[in-house]
């Protein structure tokens, strides 16, 4: 098994996808915590050190992006022939892809919430403006938010698995996160379920942050959601990728 | 027990059956061509061999056990199938690396594979930069990476050039010679008549033949061409003799059934004069086209399911 994971993680290093998407994610991060820290207009009793170091949740849809490429790119480019050559076991296989690409995404969380933590507390100083933020609040939001995004990747894996097709996994992944869900709540009834427990929601709880208002719930339901949706993604790709035939 | 054997193997797509009833073995230490026309249904037999494709009805076995039932499946199989294999933007290196550690490969062997396959000097390159013939040696060596006692090769031979074909025929030899069964397709026969001992012809999704590459042709013409003042009349002594000899270009004959020995003895024997016997290269090509040729190949089989 840990051969098949250190597979996985070579597979994942040895392409400029890979560093492309952890290069906008970071670069993004800094350029908004940065300009943000730099230049935004705030009154000297302020604390903005927590909105700032929750900025770097805008690594939510790359993780979903990294996630949903681990299975689609192995089919757009026949890799995954070569790779049930060596783990014929399909489910063992999607084990393995879980376990690496959700470490991945655990270690691009951490990086972004430190990154944003660091140019955060490095430049505000400059201002004197307080950088302050209690630990209790550092701790859940950073704990929410690396959970989130390391979830986050495992669930893109699951879908990409679904979906198999690279550009459909990518924008249905996306489509789902921004569009088709925010649609579904103006739906009476069905629309406030899903803007409670759908993944927006989840993602609300578990990172303590949601747009309009209170999420609807707590960090540790939020994180469990979005655990479910993890493993619910991953039965229905690994169950498919053991019926699928390999034709390419 | 066979290194290969395929029993029964039916494989439907939708509203084509690529593969129909298909039984056919190989033993250890045999190069086996995998003959027949594109869309016969090779790939998917392969795929089904090892494991990619699950079969509609049938049995695919390697050293006695399917594909997914072995200890060490890249200790015991390697294979090259059509269809990249590799990602581009990964090097070479990095692409059996990835392997080598999914397979509990040591990867010293990695190193000692690309020198093998002559790929050294390439192996930190993104593999999407290489030619067609370092595509295929990348996929060979992939294919040898657990040392397999069997190798699957889908036309392997596709888009080499003479060298590489004759480098390739050189290898398959060598690594026979070690004992290892080796079943490989292709759709041009001479690509492979030189290399392999054994012939399974399919068409259409089912084995119309599987013999030594020798009585293939012993059946249907040992393909003897004569040409010289004295062909003429040669070509009646044969004929009185039973032999299937027709007219071929500028006054030479060319005897089907005969092989050149037979032929150079009744040359001998009656003081015949001829200026050239050969025997004809085209036959061989001519009994798999005969094979299979009774209908146009159908394009909806393995390209299109593929």
């Amino acid at each position: 098994m840990s051969g098949a994971i250190r597979s996985e993680l070579v597979k994942l290093r040895t392409t400029r996808t890979f560093l492309g998407i952890v290069i906008a994610t970071l670069g993004l991060i800094a350029l908004l915590v940065g300009v943000i820290a730099a230049v935004a207009p705030f009154e000297p009793q302020e604390t903005p050190g927590f909105d700032l170091v929750d900025t770097a949740g805008l690594a939510q849809p790359f993780a979903l992006v990294l996630g949903l490429l681990a299975v689609s790119t192995e089919f757009r480019h026949g890799t995954i022939t070569p790779t049930l050559l060596a783990t014929p076991d399909r489910i063992r296989l999607m084990a393995a892809k879980l376990a690496a690409y959700g470490a991945a995404g655990l270690i691009l969380g951490i990086v972004a919430y430190g990154l944003a933590a660091l140019l955060m507390s490095v430049i505000l100083p400059l201002r004197d403006i307080s950088s302050e933020l209690p630990f209790g609040d550092a701790v859940e939001l950073v704990a929410g938010g690396v959970v989130c995004i390391a979830l986050l990747t495992a669930i893109g894996v699951g879908f990409g698995a679904v979906v198999r097709n690279q550009v459909g996994a990518i924008i249905g992944g996306l489509a789902w996160m921004f569009m088709v869900e925010p649609l579904l709540t103006a739906i009476p009834t069905v629309g406030r379920w899903v803007e409670d427990y759908g993944l927006g929601g989840a993602i609300s709880g578990v990172t303590g942050s949601g747009f309009g208002g209170e999420p609807a719930v707590g960090q540790v339901v939020g994180g469990l959601l979005l655990l479910a949706y993890a493993v619910l993604f991953a039965i229905a790709g690994a169950l498919l990728m053991r019926r699928r035939d390999i034709s390419a | 027990m066979p290194a290969i054997e395929v029993n029964g193997l039916s494989k439907r797509f939708g509203a084509t059956l690529a593969v129909d009833d298909l039984s056919f073995s190989v033993e250890a230490g045999k190069i086996v061509g995998f003959l027949g026309p594109n869309g016969a249904g090779k790939t998917t037999t392969l795929r089904a061999l090892l494991g990619l494709i699950r079969p509609t009805a049938g049995t695919t076995t390697i050293e006695g056990r399917p594909y997914a039932d072995l200890d060490d499946p890249t200790g015991t199989v390697g294979a090259v199938l059509d269809g990249g294999m590799f990602h581009p933007g990964r090097s070479g290196h990095n692409h059996l690396r990835s392997i080598a550690l999914a397979a509990g490969v040591a990867t010293e062997r990695v190193d000692e594979l690309l020198e093998l396959v002559s790929l050294g000097d390439a192996a930190n390159r993104r593999a999407g930069g290489y030619s067609l013939g370092m595509r295929q040696r990348l996929g060979l060596a992939a294919a040898l990476l657990g040392d397999p006692r069997v190798l699957v090769l889908d036309e392997p031979a596709n888009g080499l050039d003479p060298q590489g074909i004759r480098w390739l025929r050189d290898f398959l030899r060598s690594l026979a010679a070690e004992g290892r069964a080796i079943l490989v397709s292709s759709h041009v026969l001479s690509e492979v008549a030189q290399t392999v001992d054994e012939v399974v012809v399919i068409h259409r999704g089912r084995s119309i033949e599987q013999a030594p590459i020798g009585e293939l042709l012993a059946g249907r013409g040992g393909g003897v061409r004569v040409a010289g003042p004295d062909a003429g009349r040669l070509a009646d002594l044969l004929r009185a003799d039973g032999a299937v000899v027709s007219d071929g270009h500028d006054g030479a004959i060319v005897i089907a059934d005969r092989s050149g020995e037979q032929v150079g003895a009744l040359i001998a024997a009656n003081g015949i004069h001829i200026s050239e016997l050969a025997s004809a290269g085209q036959t061989l090509e001519e009994v798999f086209f005969e094979l299979t040729s009774d209908e146009q190949p159908e394009t909806a089989g393995e390209e299109q399911a593929a």
